[in-house]
């Protein structure tokens, strides 16, 4: 028997590079509150609590959702704790939907933080293995590569990573909640220093303190409730190993088979002209273009051509991250839930100034470890 | 309760518990034992539809250890995975979770982690939190102590009484292969080791080792065929409490009684002393008799069923891994592999823990029989 689920309450905090003003309990309350009150409950109608945050070493915490489960009422449920690298926050919301989808839970939400000013994610990200050299100066040290070589196949020219980032700015302007919101231009991108080259520093997401909430329904009491729920259609997390012979970090096997699983269960046969928006987890400029081909939105060389013609900007043919995605908003652990949690307002038709207009069908998608972890849901306005 | 999908345990394989492997990784130890219980199963890995795994950044001295473990479990071409911060008893119980929502009929459940390489009893002051409780230097020694004062203060349990229960378990344990600890101690000899934290001395607390644990589940039409005895989840719960230790009565589990009982009524079952034997992940004897008084069973575990015939925790304990090992050890008893077997077993209690002072509990009843028709 197939249950359906839905989405009926969304919170996220105002994010900013430090809130110094909360500690870790008042940040994941301020999410969670406002995701409460957004969908008309109390804690005492959540029946269990799901949480995912990136590692722990970022915060100087083991499994933090131990001392947070008084913050969040979560006392005699059961708590779940999720890490699966970046893609965490969207893999914590299809946890929770699975909890709901068992017919075991009516309501259950889903909490994503993290709170990069407590510690360091540059040291935190740089992991110094045994047997291996430490050769990696942060996730941008790890992508480039992968990077270099999809311009190098497809010989997309060097304005795309700078077009990218600049639209995402502009639609982070849209977005009360963003962390960056400053207006900037293609050339001012462009001028900004060089990280790894091809990235510059206005190329890369920021470190950011942030939390999202959403409470996820069966469908009897989705229904009841006060707002039009977002439904959620599919949803899959798919892995790919580090070491294997034949894989593509930049057309990942496991991302196009996420795509792939979750279109076919939501009933989508046509991405480009079905899907109203999306929400795709773009921490360097360039995975845009990538993300554009290996979710099926078009073919291999077609995603920086999208881009050069403007197609994916707000009020464009599809819509790519107009939250202004993880490049202008990035709490690690959370943003993941951020991208999915964006796709279902989207289609509740409450995202604020950076609503599309008519958004019916909408996509969140996220990835994490070294191109391995990916996690994708398809939300509607509509149940069939 | 309405009716569920009955999912039985299908392989269970454990790699040789030791203090330090110094010779092997995390996944080079784990690798086998997923070779081993798909064997046991006459499967290969293309046969499970869904993996699932529990392990923890700071017992790994790392961040993102768990990718690691992906490597080897199969994952190519791409599989559906999910990795939890949790001990892996939790992580099966999710893979259970997936299978009543439909979503797979087959799973399997690792937990991995190299605690030897680290002192576990220092890091879990961390899992404290920061403001209050982690910067008074507690570790897992401390607040067990604290937990084991006010269980004895209110039952009136003496220092015996703790030797007894550590003693019991260490005699069982000399009968588990797969223990850390083979050999038996008496409670005399245990009560002349010296205070860790008073009232626990050195004898009676979990002794911390390596191994690496992969379970397989599968529901009912693959279950049969892929094991001779399936060993069938009757009913499963877990709750969490407040971590704050003056916030709870640490004399009792508030959470481990409400998660077992909701485990036995989804089980059908009237009372923890119905099952034929429990096993708990109890670090300290205390905490071992916290948990029988929460379930209505005499204390002592010296009556009523068999607790801890694999030795438990005071055999051994690899923490994150405790709560999955015990799965297993029932799924060796009611299939009949168990080493220290207990005669015609046929239910079973099986325990997860996690956090200070038993914070967060999870109760499994497992059966020979199917539980829904």
């Amino acid at each position: 028997m197939k249950r359906a689920v839905a989405v009926v309450g969304v919170g996220q905090t105002h994010h900013s590079s430090r809130r110094a003003d909360k500690s870790m309990p008042g940040l994941i309350r301020e999410a969670v509150d406002r995701a409460l009150t957004d969908a008309g409950l109390q804690y005492e109608d959540i029946d269990a609590v799901v949480f995912g945050k990136a590692p722990d070493q970022l915060e100087g915490v083991m499994q933090p959702e131990q001392f947070l489960v008084g913050a969040v009422g979560a006392h005699l449920k059961p708590v779940v704790r999720v890490h699966t690298a970046g893609s965490v926050g969207a893999s914590t919301a299809l946890t929770a939907v699975t909890h709901v989808k068992s017919g075991l839970f009516n309501r259950v939400l889903a909490i994503a933080w993290e709170k990069q000013s407590e510690g360091n994610a540059m040291w935190a990200l740089s992991p110094n293995m045994p047997f291996i050299a430490p050769l990696v100066a942060g996730a941008g040290g790890y992508f480039t590569p992968y990077i270099r070589a999809y311009i190098a196949r497809t010989h997309a020219p060097g304005h795309i990573g700078p077009m990218i980032a600049a639209n995402a700015r502009d639609n982070a302007g849209r977005n009360e909640y963003a962390h960056l919101r400053e207006p900037m231009t293609v050339e001012d991108v462009i001028n900004s220093p060089m990280l790894w080259d091809p990235i510059r520093y206005l190329e890369t997401c920021p470190s950011s303190d942030g939390a999202i909430a959403l409470v996820l329904s069966n469908e009897e009491l989705a229904k009841k409730g006060p707002r039009k729920p977002a439904w959620v259609l599919s949803g899959a997390t798919f892995v790919e190993p580090m070491w294997v012979p034949g894989r593509d970090q930049v057309d990942p096997a496991a991302g196009r088979k996420c795509a792939k699983t979750v279109y076919e269960a939501a009933g989508v046969t046509d991405p480009w002209n079905q899907v109203d928006a999306v929400e795709m987890y773009v921490p360097f400029s360039w995975f845009e273009a990538m993300w554009l081909e290996n979710l099926g939105f078009c073919e291999i060389g077609e995603g920086w051509k999208i881009v050069d013609r403007g197609e994916q900007k707000f009020g464009a043919h599809l819509p790519v991250n107009p939250s202004g995605g993880v490049l202008c908003t990035n709490p690690i652990g959370a943003s993941g839930m951020l991208r999915v949690g964006e796709a279902a307002l989207q289609v509740m038709g409450r995202a604020g100034a950076h609503q599309v207009d008519g958004a019916k069908l909408a996509v969140g998608h996220a990835y994490g470890g070294g191109a391995q972890y990916f996690s994708m849901w398809v939300v509607s306005s509509a149940l069939n | 309760m309405s009716k569920l999908r009955n999912v039985a345990v299908v392989a269970y394989s454990q790699a040789p518990f030791v203090p330090c492997d110094v010779h092997h990784t995390s996944t080079e130890m784990l690798y086998p034992e997923i070779r081993k219980a798909l064997a046991a199963c006459g499967v290969e890995r293309e046969a499970i539809d869904y993996q699932v795994a529990g392990s923890a950044d700071y017992v790994d001295g790392r961040v993102f250890g768990f990718v690691a473990a992906v490597d080897v479990m199969g994952s190519w071409p791409p599989k559906q995975d999910l990795h939890l911060e949790m001990d892996a008893g939790f992580a099966a119980h999710y893979a259970w979770m997936r299978m009543q929502a439909g979503d797979c009929d087959t799973a399997m459940v690792c937990g991995y982690g190299k605690p030897g390489e680290g002192e576990t009893n220092r890091v879990l002051n961390l899992q404290l939190d920061p403001y209050y409780q982690g910067a008074m230097g507690l570790d897992l020694a401390s607040t067990a102590a604290l937990q084991a004062s006010a269980y004895m203060k209110r039952s009136g349990s003496t220092d015996r009484n703790l030797a007894e229960v550590a003693a019991r378990n260490r005699a069982a344990g000399a009968k588990n292969p797969d223990a850390l600890l083979k050999d038996v101690a008496t409670a005399d000899e245990l009560m002349r080791t010296s205070w860790q934290v008073e009232p626990l001395r050195r004898g009676y607390l979990a002794p911390t080792g390596e191994t690496a644990v992969c379970l397989l589940l599968a529901a009912e039409g693959k279950a049969e065929k892929m094991c001779r005895k399936p060993v069938w989840i009757q009913g499963v719960d877990q709750r969490a409490e407040l971590q704050s230790l003056g916030a709870r009565d640490l004399a009792r589990s508030e959470g481990a009684a409400l998660a077992s009982a909701k485990a036995l009524e989804m089980a059908g079952v009237k009372g923890a002393a119905e099952v034929d034997l429990l096993e708990l992940s109890a670090l300290t004897p205390a905490e071992e008799m916290i948990l029988l008084d929460a379930l209505g069973l005499p204390p002592l575990g010296n009556r009523g069923p068999v607790v801890n015939p694999s030795g438990g925790p005071l055999a051994g304990s690899a923490i994150m891994m405790n709560g999955l090992v015990r799965l297993g050890e029932v799924f060796r008893q009611l299939s009949g592999t168990a080493a220290n077997s207990v005669k015609d077993a046929r239910r079973a209690i099986a325990h997860a823990a996690q956090g200070h002072c038993l914070q967060q509990n999870l109760f499994w009843v497992l059966g020979s029989e199917r539980r829904w028709s």
